[in-house]
């Protein structure tokens, strides 16, 4: 059977499935090889490579390890990634003072006990300490609300650098300044550390009907559209579009169950993360496995049931108000 | 001729436990008039059985294998192998292979079906991930050079086809001097570790991510070479 050559490398991406747990991501690597040449050059840290990752990462469970013990019961549960850190979330809370980066030796030994990728959080605004992670070697960067921010008004450059960032978004304007900054990757910022999925979820509906709003607007009204939601007009544009972010959005901040996961997944989340709910829970290598299953079955309600049995107990959750220990932290950084 | 087609309409399934599939899908929808096919996404063996062929997508190859064989779909997989094409990309290249390194502690489970031996993470860690024209026989518009996207790929290190075996098929090559370091040996210009895309009898394998980028000449390549022809 002969076929028509029609391979023009720019077909217009078909229309994508709305609110799916894990619609296809646009291709930002150039269909033609204009940037890349025959002789064998290579271009190394293209935004291509660095949402890429993230589009590998869909359906998957990123999960908050201390040290190289839990990244390796991580692995074993089904992770398609851990965050390295020192304290998880709900201990910073606690604990309260200064949340920093962590120290690069413990990084480099959850590098070096895992065969999956390793992320690292950075403060808000703290370039220094991206370099540093760049430095390490870490696959991916939490520019992170959950550590103290070192700066309250800018947010790092992140398209200078060889490692991809992922960045927090309460909605669809937040989300698209952080991609405009060079984030390759979206979360919503829940509330991180309260095992109370109420903040996650609002974030999550706030990014979805502002998309589906974008969607059905007139090129005059996204104008406006974008001033009101401080985005930049090329990527809200973009966004309406396609639909959808332009870049993999996943779910953190209070994620405790394995009903949870797949709440976020219905709400059109790509995938999860999930910090303190795993290992300040009862039985953690359980739970952790019963969550990567929740995430790539979030529409089974049967097997979620079949998951859910008997994982002992979750973690100890809090409500979220004025008062709540540690303060709000997805209000830092904007 | 559209009654002879109408025989030959094919269920291309692509393993959707985890990972990249969604781009897949959209790339093979692109070819399902042309070809007839009926694209669906497999993440049980209920859904496995209905598929003429399989695409195994990137994502974490440890993560794929521990949810085949939660979700019971492990030795469905390995028997539909044995017998029917398979794509595998990247974690699915991994997947097909028969022994690879750089294995997670403890070893982790694969498919097998291409007599090969591949090294996850070849390249290193993220910050090495790269895009390079890439050197390809038997693609559509073969002057057009076809961009490959590398995350996190692995390398293949040795081919070891048994005399029983189909033969191996070089489909893709990558320029020697994009080795990474610990690999480069600059007197072997034909060795394994610059194949980037193989062939062997119905399987096929990519180390990098055509379902990234907008051209589908790989999709394309797939369902005429694997899916339809007469494989050797």
């Amino acid at each position: 059977m002969t076929t028509p050559a029609t391979t023009t490398p720019s077909i217009q991406t078909p229309p994508i499935p709305q609110g799916a747990g894990s619609a296809a991501v646009p291709s930002t690597a150039p269909a033609k090889a204009s940037a890349t040449q025959r002789d064998g050059s290579s271009n190394i840290g293209t935004f291509g490579v660095k949402s890429g990752l993230a589009q590998m990462l869909k359906g998957g469970v990123i999960m908050d390890v201390v040290n190289a013990e839990q990244a390796r019961i991580a692995e074993e549960a089904g992770a398609c990634a851990v965050m390295a850190l020192e304290r998880v979330p709900a201990d910073i809370r606690r604990e309260g003072g200064v949340a920093r980066m962590s120290d690069p030796e413990m990084i480099k030994q959850i590098i070096d006990a895992v065969t999956i990728p390793v992320m690292a959080k950075v403060r808000i605004g703290h370039f220094v300490e991206a370099q540093i992670l760049q430095a390490v070697g870490v696959d991916y960067i939490d520019e992170s609300e959950v550590l103290t921010p070192a700066d309250d008004e800018f947010h790092i450059n992140k398209h200078g650098y060889k490692v991809p960032f992922v960045c927090g978004a309460r909605d669809l304007g937040e989300a698209l300044r952080r991609i405009s900054e060079g984030a390759a990757m979206i979360r919503t910022k829940g509330e991180a550390g309260t095992g109370n999925v109420i903040e996650a979820v609002r974030h999550q509906r706030a990014v979805m009907s502002q998309i589906r709003k974008a969607s059905v607007m007139s090129e005059e009204e996204l104008y406006v559209f974008a001033k009101e939601i401080q985005a930049p007009f090329h990527l809200l544009k973009e966004t309406a579009r396609l639909k959808r972010l332009p870049v993999v959005n996943f779910a953190a901040g209070g994620i405790a169950t394995p009903a949870d996961a797949a709440l976020m997944m219905q709400l059109g989340c790509d995938g999860v993360f999930v910090g303190s709910g795993i290992f300040h829970s009862g039985d953690p290598a359980r739970r952790a496995r019963a969550i990567v299953q929740a995430v790539t079955h979030y529409n089974n309600p049967k097997l979620l049931a079949e998951v859910s049995e008997a994982l002992g107990p979750a973690m100890v959750g809090l409500t979220i108000d004025k008062n709540i220990a540690g303060g709000l932290l997805a209000s830092r950084g904007n | 001729m559209l009654a002879k087609r109408a025989e030959s309409r094919k269920v291309v399934g692509i393993l959707a436990l985890q990972g990249a599939f969604v781009e897949h899908q959209a790339a093979l929808e692109k070819l399902a008039f042309q070809y007839r096919l009926e694209v669906i996404l497999v993440k049980t063996p209920e859904e496995l059985a209905r598929c003429d062929a399989l695409v195994i997508p990137g994502g974490e190859s440890t993560t794929i294998a521990l949810l085949a064989r939660l979700s019971g779909v492990l030795d469905p997989l390995r028997e539909f192998v044995r017998t029917k094409p398979v794509w595998g990309t990247c974690a699915g290249a991994i997947l097909l292979s028969q022994a690879v390194e750089n294995a997670k502690k403890g070893g982790q489970e694969l498919l097998g079906g291409m007599s090969i031996t591949t090294a996850r993470n070849g390249w290193g860690s993220q910050v090495e991930s790269f895009e390079a024209a890439l050197t390809v026989d038997g693609l559509q518009s073969p002057d057009v050079p076809f961009t490959g996207v590398f995350i996190r790929a692995p390398v293949v290190v040795k081919l070891h086809p048994a005399p029983e075996d189909p033969p191996i098929l070089v489909v893709a090559r990558l320029s020697p001097h994009l080795l990474p370091p610990s690999l480069a040996s600059p007197h072997h210009s034909d060795e394994p570790k610059i194949f980037v895309a193989l062939r062997q009898g119905k399987h096929f394998l990519t180390t990098f991510h055509p379902e990234l980028t907008d051209d589908n000449r790989f999709h394309e390549y797939f369902i005429r070479e694997c899916v339809f022809s007469q494989c050797r």
